[in-house]
């Protein structure tokens, strides 16, 4: 997998007196098993960087490249089929669905992706083993914690087998316990199934962790630092 | 099929997320569906009740009589030349429930003044077990059998002229043969219709005597006239023509199908105002439900996805509502086809004219199969008609997003 950001700007409203950049100048490559940060305070531009990586929205200037095809010329249905192929999701505040056990919110991608019952049953069982919630499966997300809500949201990210989670802000509903737990299953799962992982984060434990850092400050690139 | 399934499942788990509102829209949509076809059953068997009221109290419900006997232009213009016998009905059904008339336009005349009235010889006996003509006499007596020239008149026609009961009216008309026809009738009994104009230009006497009031031979008359059925349409005859009292009545028929249409019209009314309520109800609910699909759609979820997921939660919410609806419906409809609804209910304790005759019917329903699917369907069409404007809005805030 290689994610290539060249001369990406986001414009989010311009007028002759003020011009909002959600995004400016940004250029960044990000390889196999990269396992990266974008750091900055609130408002830097950390999950619109997210969001055009995960082709949500689209830049004003600049081109996105994954697997060296341009994901910018694509249309809204075929960004979205892109995610399904390629990407995992993980939220700060979970997205589980409600109606859906821990089991079935897992299988939820799977089922977008028209895949057999019995693989979807193989993936799901080893993505819930993965993050050692085997036995809650059967759960609505209501009747779990916050730390085993989020366990389900990397299950289903990582059901699919993507090449690339996107995670924002993950560990930041958690406790600090929990957190660290969460932040061991993040690098397990990298080192064990080679995943690329880019979180949007400003929590210090997770940034002690990774081996990219890049620190966001009004939409561009401030510093990049290399664990 | 699978992936369907699972949208089923996902769907239907969704529709029972907010209880209260969704068991609301039930509700609704249920007591609409219920009160819908118990409305329209109300309407067509009332309306088929006050036919049959008044169809039975003399007129009939269709008419065999000689191809040319009606005009082929005006069904009210007819030819007295033009009879028919029972001889014309060999190898033909000759309707059980049936009865012969003869029918002249004749000038009656009572003691001061002269009138034209609608004279018809009617076979007594018959028409007494056939319809209520006998019920209307509020003076006198009904007709006895055989050539005695006795006349019955309707109540205003009998004071306008001045005639009693046992007074002596001479009716002048054209007979058959293209003579004059005058005869001497003794007026036995008053009808009274209720009030209307019908009393004031119908006369009866026996068929014997207007037979030879016009000079016709005994086995003639112009109409048979039957009293069986109210909804099927009149026989297809050899050398006869059967009118069925739509075309008789053509003003009696548009007011019974305007009644029909109308409830249909006021029925889709209140769907529609119903729908709009429901679209503005389904917008709120797409509009707090919007973070959802925005994580459907990180997730990989395509915009048909998620709309299909509301078109089904939206479907089996109506055909939910509609099952109980169609409940409700039938179990209304089956109490009022056993307890029948006194349509003066609705008229404030007043009689219906119609025609020119009172009618008081006792409406009791006869279920009408096709409103079973008829009301459903119309329900969905409309149901999904609401989902319209939230979907386009849903989606064009996802095009702005992007």
């Amino acid at each position: 997998m290689s994610l290539e950001l060249k001369n990406i700007e986001k414009i989010y409203s311009s007028s002759l007196e003020n011009t909002v950049y959600g995004a400016k100048d940004i250029n960044l490559k990000i390889d196999d098993q990269d396992f990266v940060a974008f750091v900055g305070p609130s408002g830097s531009g950390k999950t619109t960087l997210l969001n055009l990586i995960a082709g949500l929205i689209l830049p004003t200037k600049g081109e996105i490249l994954f697997d060296r095809q341009a994901i910018t010329h694509l249309s809204l249905e075929e960004r979205t089929a892109h995610r399904l192929s390629h990407m995992g999701f993980i939220f700060q505040d979970y997205q589980l669905l409600p109606v859906l056990t821990a089991e079935e919110n897992v299988e939820f991608p799977l089922q977008l992706k028209n895949m057999n019952q019995k693989e979807i049953k193989e993936r799901v069982s080893w993505a819930l083993e993965k993050v050692g919630l085997g036995s809650l499966h059967n759960r609505f997300p209501r009747e779990l914690s916050g730390g085993q809500q989020q366990r389900v949201s990397i299950a289903r990210a990582i059901a699919s087998k993507p090449r690339l989670i996107l995670a924002d802000e993950p560990t930041a509903n958690l406790d600090s316990k929990t957190a660290q737990e969460i932040i061991d299953l993040f690098k397990k799962l990298n080192q064990e199934l080679g995943l690329s992982f880019i979180f949007s984060t400003h929590d210090q434990r997770l940034i002690d962790q990774v081996k990219t850092i890049y620190y966001i400050k009004d939409g561009s690139i401030h510093e990049k630092k290399t664990h | 099929m699978r992936a369907f399934l699972f949208l089923l499942k996902y769907s239907y788990r969704n529709l029972w997320r907010s209880k209260s509102r969704s068991l609301i829209l039930i509700f609704s949509l249920s007591f609409g569906t219920g009160f819908i076809i118990w409305d329209l059953n109300f309407a067509t068997s009332g309306s088929r009740e006050v036919m049959k009221e008044f169809l039975s109290q003399y007129a009939g419900f269709y008419q065999v009589t000689h191809p040319d006997y009606y005009s082929k232009t005006a069904k009210n213009v007819f030819s007295i030349y033009k009879t028919i016998s029972d001889d014309d009905f060999k190898d033909q059904t000759l309707f059980p429930l049936s009865t012969k008339r003869v029918t002249s336009l004749a000038f009656i005349s009572g003691e001061k003044k002269t009138l034209g009235v609608l004279l018809t010889g009617i076979d007594t006996e018959k028409e007494e077990r056939l319809n209520k003509l006998k019920s209307s006499i509020t003076e006198g007596r009904y007709l006895v059998r055989g050539e005695r020239k006795e006349i019955l008149l309707g109540k205003k026609l009998a004071m306008r002229i001045e005639a009693k009961v046992g007074s002596t009216v001479a009716v002048v008309g054209s007979s058959v043969d293209g003579s004059v026809a005058n005869e001497l009738m003794e007026v036995v009994g008053i009808l009274d219709f209720g009030g209307g104009d019908l009393e004031e230009g119908l006369a009866f006497t026996q068929i014997e005597t207007a037979q030879s009031f016009l000079a016709m031979a005994p086995e003639r008359y112009h109409q048979r006239v039957s009293f069986d059925a109210i909804n099927d349409e009149p026989p297809v005859l050899t050398n006869l023509s059967a009118t069925s009292w739509k075309k008789l009545l053509p003003e009696i028929a548009v007011s019974v199908r305007f009644i029909d249409n109308f409830t249909w019209i006021v029925s889709i009314i209140m769907v529609m105002v119903l729908s709009l309520g429901l679209s503005n109800t389904f917008t709120i609910t797409f509009f707090e439900r919007e973070k959802e699909f925005k994580s459907l759609n990180i997730l990989g979820a395509s915009s048909r996805f998620i709309t299909m997921s509301l078109f089904l939660e939206v479907f089996l919410l109506g055909t939910i509502s509609v099952v109980i609806g169609i409940v409700f419906g039938f179990i209304a409809t089956t109490i009022c086809s056993f307890y029948p609804i006194n349509i003066e209910l609705f008229t404030g304790g007043k009689p219906i004219l119609m025609g020119g005759m009172v009618i008081r019917p006792l409406v009791k329903f006869y279920p009408e199969s096709q409103y079973y699917w008829q009301v459903p369907l119309m329900i969905y069409f409309f149901l999904l008609l609401s989902l319209v404007y939230p979907l386009i809005r849903l989606i064009q805030r996802r095009k702005n997003v992007a």
